[in-house]
C-alpha cells in the first residue's frame, strides 16, 4: 500500500468536510464467513475473551531542544514530563489506547523512540538542549510518520492524533514550507493541535499557524507556568483525543456535518483558553497586596 | 472549575461537614474525593457547574432523587447534598464502592492497572468472570436493576460502561454514577457516551429517556457478552479515522448491526473484532435473535427496542442452560450434541446429561452435579432470580447416587423409583432417575 493519499496536496475548494476519502482504507477486511467446523474445531469457551479492540490514538509531543531552551526550561519541562506520564495513563480506559511519540528538534530532528510507545509502557528519556532552531524540519518529518505506514498503523480504529508543540523561538529554517507539507497530511487535518510558547521569544503567530487557531495557542513565561500550561494541554487534549464525542446538542434540529465538523478541535481551543484563564486569575496579585 | 483540597472541610446541606482525604477519581462532570463526614468515610463527586448547563435544576433533581430513595440496594445512590457555595457550586456525598467489585470497564479490558507505589509503573492484573453462570448472572443483575429503575418512573440517560461495578465471582452488581437519573421525559443537560447513545440521540432529533435507555442497555449487555461494538464492523473500519463526521455516519445516520441479517455491509473483521466473530457463533439463536431486533427494527423504531422484563427471562433461560461438564468444558446445552430430545453430551469427552421439562416452558434444563435452579423457575409468581430453590447434589450417605435437594422453603412431591409420590419437605432430597416427576405446586418437571 502506497502513502500517497497521506502526503498529496487534499485541501479541495469546496471544503469537503467529511474528507474521509483522504485516509487510505484499512487493510481489506477478510471474508468472516466460517469454515466447514464442528462444535470443537475452534476456542469455544465463553469465559475466554480477549480485551474489547480498542481505538487507538497517539499524541505526538514535538518539542523544542535548541540551545536556548538550555537551563531551567529544560529542566522544567523534563520534571513536567516525567510527571505528566502517569496522568495521562488514566485518560484512555476502555475504549482507546494511548501512544505517544516525541520528536525534537534543534540542529537535527530526532525521534526519542522509533516508533510510538503504549502509555503503559513509555519511560520519558530526558532531554538535552543546544543547537538551532529546525522547527520547518520537524514538520516535515512529522508528515512522513504520520501515515498508514508508519507510525499510525494500528490495525484497528484510530482517532485524529493529538500533535503538541512546544518551543522557545523563532525558527531557524524555512518553516512555512515544513507546514505546507504538513498541511497536506490528512491526520494533521483532523488532529487536534495546540502550541505552547516558552519565553519572550516565541512568536505566537507562527504557532497558530501551526494550530490552525489562536485558541489553542497558550504561552508560559515562568517556570511555574510551563509546568502548568504543559499539563493543561497535553490532558485537555488527550482527554478529547481519546474520547468520541458527545454531538448533540440542544439545538432542537437534527445535527448535521457542517455542525460537527472540528467539532473536537473548537473543544480543546474552548478547554484551553478556561483553564489558562483561571490559571491566570490565580496568579494574578493584585497591586494593592503583597505590601 | 473549583477543585477542593486535601483536608478543606466541605460544609453539609444539613450541617456538619465532610473532610476531604484524597482523590478517587474524575470525570465529565466533575471530581469524585474520598471523604469523612460523621466519621465514616464516604465518595463525595463535587460538580464542575461551569460545565452544567441549568446547575440548580440539576441540584433539584438530586435532591429529588435523594428524598425518594434509591429503586433497590443495586445502586449507589446520591445520599446527601452539599451546601451550596456562593458561586452556586455543590455536590454530593454517596457509599463507597464496596470491596470485590471490579468496573465495567475493567471487565471489557479484561484487566486493570494497578500503579506499584515505588517505581510508578503500572501493573496489569487480568479481570475475568470466575464462571459462565457469575457472567449471566451479572447480567441478570443489570437488566433488573434498569426494569426497577424505569419501574420508579425514572431514566437514567447516560447509561454507559463506567455505570456499573460488578462482582466477577458472584455476579452482583451495582449501578453507580446515578446523579443524572431523572424523571422519564426530563433531560437536565446530559447526552451520553458515544457508541451508547442511541441514534436518535446521536442525530439530536430525541433527548435521553426510557426508551434510548433501552438502547444503551442493550449495547452494555452486547459489549458485555461478545465483547466488541455492536456497530463497529468492515463500514466502519474502513474509515481509519474516526473523526466527528464518521461518528455521526456510523452510530447515527446510518448505524448498521454488525450481524444486519438483511445487511452485511458492516460484518466484523477478523483480525479486529475477533471476540464478536467467536461469540456469536457460541451464542443460542434466541439471544441473537433478541440483539438482531435491538438492533435493526430497534434502531428506527424505539417503541420496538427489547424491555427489560423480556430480557430478563431470556438470560434466566440462559442461565438454566448452562451445562459444566466434568471434563472441563462449561457451555451453553446448544453447544453440546443432542443424541435426542431430552439428552445433551458433550462433544469433547462423551458424557451425557439427562434434563429436566417444564410445565410452563418449552426448553429443558440439563443436570450435572452442581446445577441449580431458583425460586422465579419454579413459581409463577416469583421474580425472585437469585435465591436457590434447588440443586443437583451428591447423596452424601450413598456416594455416586445424584438426586436433587430441595433448597426452598416450600414442599415439594416427586415420583421415587418405587412408582409412588412422596412429600419432599425443605432441606430433603430424591434420586434422579428415568421416571422422576417433581410437583412444585403449579409447575411441574419431569425428566
Amino acid at each position: 500500500m502506497s502513502n500517497e493519499n497521506m502526503t498529496e496536496p487534499v485541501v479541495n475548494e469546496n471544503q469537503n468536510v467529511s474528507g474521509l476519502d483522504d485516509f487510505e482504507p484499512a487493510s481489506a477486511p477478510e471474508n468472516t464467513a466460517p469454515a466447514a467446523d464442528s462444535l470443537l474445531d475452534f476456542d469455544d469457551d465463553p469465559l475466554s475473551a480477549t480485551g474489547v479492540s480498542r481505538k487507538s490514538l497517539v499524541i505526538f509531543f514535538l518539542i523544542d531542544t535548541s540551545g536556548s531552551m538550555k537551563g531551567k526550561k529544560m529542566g522544567e519541562l523534563n520534571t513536567v514530563m516525567e510527571e505528566l506520564i502517569p496522568e495521562i495513563r488514566r485518560v484512555g480506559e476502555a475504549d482507546t489506547e494511548v501512544k505517544v511519540a516525541v520528536l525534537t528538534f534543534s540542529t537535527e530532528v530526532r525521534w526519542m523512540y522509533s516508533t510510538p510507545i503504549a502509555i503503559e509502557d513509555f519511560e520519558w528519556a530526558r532531554l538535552r538542549a543546544s543547537g538551532v532552531t529546525s522547527m520547518g524540519a520537524a514538520f516535515k518529518e512529522l508528515s512522513l510518520r504520520m501515515s498508514r505506514n508508519s507510525y499510525l498503523n494500528s490495525p484497528s480504529l484510530s482517532f485524529a492524533p493529538v500533535i503538541f508543540l512546544m518551543t522557545d523561538g523563532y525558527p531557524s529554517d524555512d518553516y512555512k514550507e515544513g507546514l505546507k507539507e504538513l498541511q497536506s497530511n490528512s491526520w494533521y487535518k483532523f488532529g487536534l493541535k495546540a502550541a505552547l510558547g516558552i519565553g519572550e521569544e516565541a512568536n505566537d503567530d507562527v504557532l497558530a499557524e501551526f494550530t490552525g487557531s489562536k485558541d489553542t495557542v497558550v504561552h508560559a513565561y515562568s517556570g511555574t507556568q510551563l509546568a502548568q500550561m504543559i499539563k493543561i494541554i497535553a490532558v485537555t487534549s488527550a482527554q478529547i483525543g481519546s474520547k468520541s464525542m458527545t454531538l448533540s446538542d440542544d439545538s432542537g434540529h437534527e445535527i448535521g456535518e457542517e455542525d460537527v465538523f472540528s467539532a473536537k478541535q473548537k473543544l480543546l481551543g474552548q478547554q484551553i483558553q478556561e483553564l489558562v484563564s483561571n490559571k491566570v486569575e490565580e496568579n494574578d496579585v493584585p497591586f494593592d497586596t503583597g505590601w | 472549575m473549583v477543585e477542593l483540597e486535601i483536608g478543606q472541610e466541605v460544609e453539609m446541606e444539613y450541617g456538619g461537614s465532610a473532610k476531604v482525604l484524597s482523590v478517587i477519581g474524575s470525570g465529565g462532570q466533575g471530581t469524585v474525593y474520598l471523604v469523612r463526614f460523621n466519621g465514616m468515610k464516604w465518595a463525595l463527586k463535587w460538580y464542575d457547574i461551569d460545565k452544567m448547563k441549568k446547575p440548580k435544576v440539576f441540584r433539584k433533581n438530586l435532591q429529588n432523587n435523594i428524598n425518594d430513595g434509591p429503586p433497590s440496594n443495586k445502586f449507589l445512590w446520591p445520599k446527601y447534598l452539599t451546601k451550596e457555595t456562593e458561586d452556586g457550586t455543590f455536590g454530593y456525598i454517596m457509599d463507597l464502592k464496596p470491596d470485590g467489585f471490579d468496573s465495567f470497564v475493567d471487565i471489557l479490558n479484561t484487566y486493570k492497572l494497578e500503579i506499584d507505589p515505588l517505581t510508578g509503573h503500572a501493573v496489569k492484573r487480568p479481570v475475568k468472570f470466575n464462571s459462565l453462570s457469575a457472567m449471566v448472572t451479572a447480567v441478570i443483575n443489570i437488566v433488573n436493576a434498569f426494569r426497577q429503575l424505569h419501574r420508579s418512573g425514572k431514566s437514567y440517560q447516560d447509561l454507559n460502561d463506567g455505570g456499573f461495578f460488578i462482582n466477577v465471582n458472584t455476579g452482583a452488581v451495582l449501578v453507580c454514577d446515578c446523579d443524572n437519573i431523572a424523571p422519564d421525559g426530563s433531560n437536565f443537560g446530559i447526552g451520553g457516551k458515544p457508541g451508547y447513545m442511541a441514534p436518535e440521540v446521536v442525530r439530536g432529533i430525541a433527548q435521553p429517556n426510557v426508551q434510548t435507555d433501552k438502547y444503551s442497555l442493550a449495547v452494555v449487555l452486547f459489549k458485555l457478552l461478545f465483547r466488541g461494538d455492536p456497530m463497529e464492523g468492515e463500514k466502519v473500519v474502513r474509515d481509519v479515522c474516526l473523526t466527528e463526521s464518521s461518528e455521526l455516519k456510523h452510530y447515527g445516520q446510518n448505524a448498521v448491526f454488525v450481524y444486519d441479517p438483511n445487511d452485511s455491509s458492516n460484518r466484523p473483521v477478523r483480525g479486529i473484532h475477533d471476540n464478536v466473530i467467536k461469540f456469536w457463533r457460541i451464542y443460542p439463536d434466541y439471544i441473537k435473535d433478541a440483539f438482531i431486533r435491538s438492533f435493526t427494527t430497534g434502531i428506527t423504531e424505539p417503541a420496538k427496542r427489547i424491555i427489560e422484563n423480556e430480557w430478563q427471562k431470556l438470560f434466566i433461560r440462559l442461565r438454566s442452560e448452562i451445562i459444566m461438564c466434568g471434563c472441563g468444558r462449561t457451555n451453553f446445552s446448544s453447544m453440546f450434541v443432542q443424541p435426542n430430545a431430552k439428552t445433551f453430551k458433550c462433544p469433547k469427552c462423551g458424557m451425557e446429561f439427562a434434563s429436566l421439562g417444564f410445565s410452563d416452558r418449552d426448553y429443558r434444563m440439563p443436570l450435572y452435579l452442581g446445577c441449580k435452579f431458583y425460586d422465579c423457575e419454579i413459581s409463577a409468581d416469583s421474580d425472585d432470580f437469585t435465591k436457590i430453590a434447588g440443586e443437583l447434589v451428591e447423596n452424601k450417605l450413598k456416594p455416586g447416587v445424584l438426586g436433587i435437594k430441595n433448597c426452598s422453603e416450600r414442599k415439594w412431591r416427586a415420583k421415587m423409583p418405587d412408582g409412588v409420590f412422596y412429600d419432599i419437605a425443605p432441606g430433603k432430597g430424591f434420586p434422579v432417575w428415568q421416571g422422576l416427576e417433581i410437583d412444585f405446586g403449579e409447575i411441574k418437571a419431569q425428566i
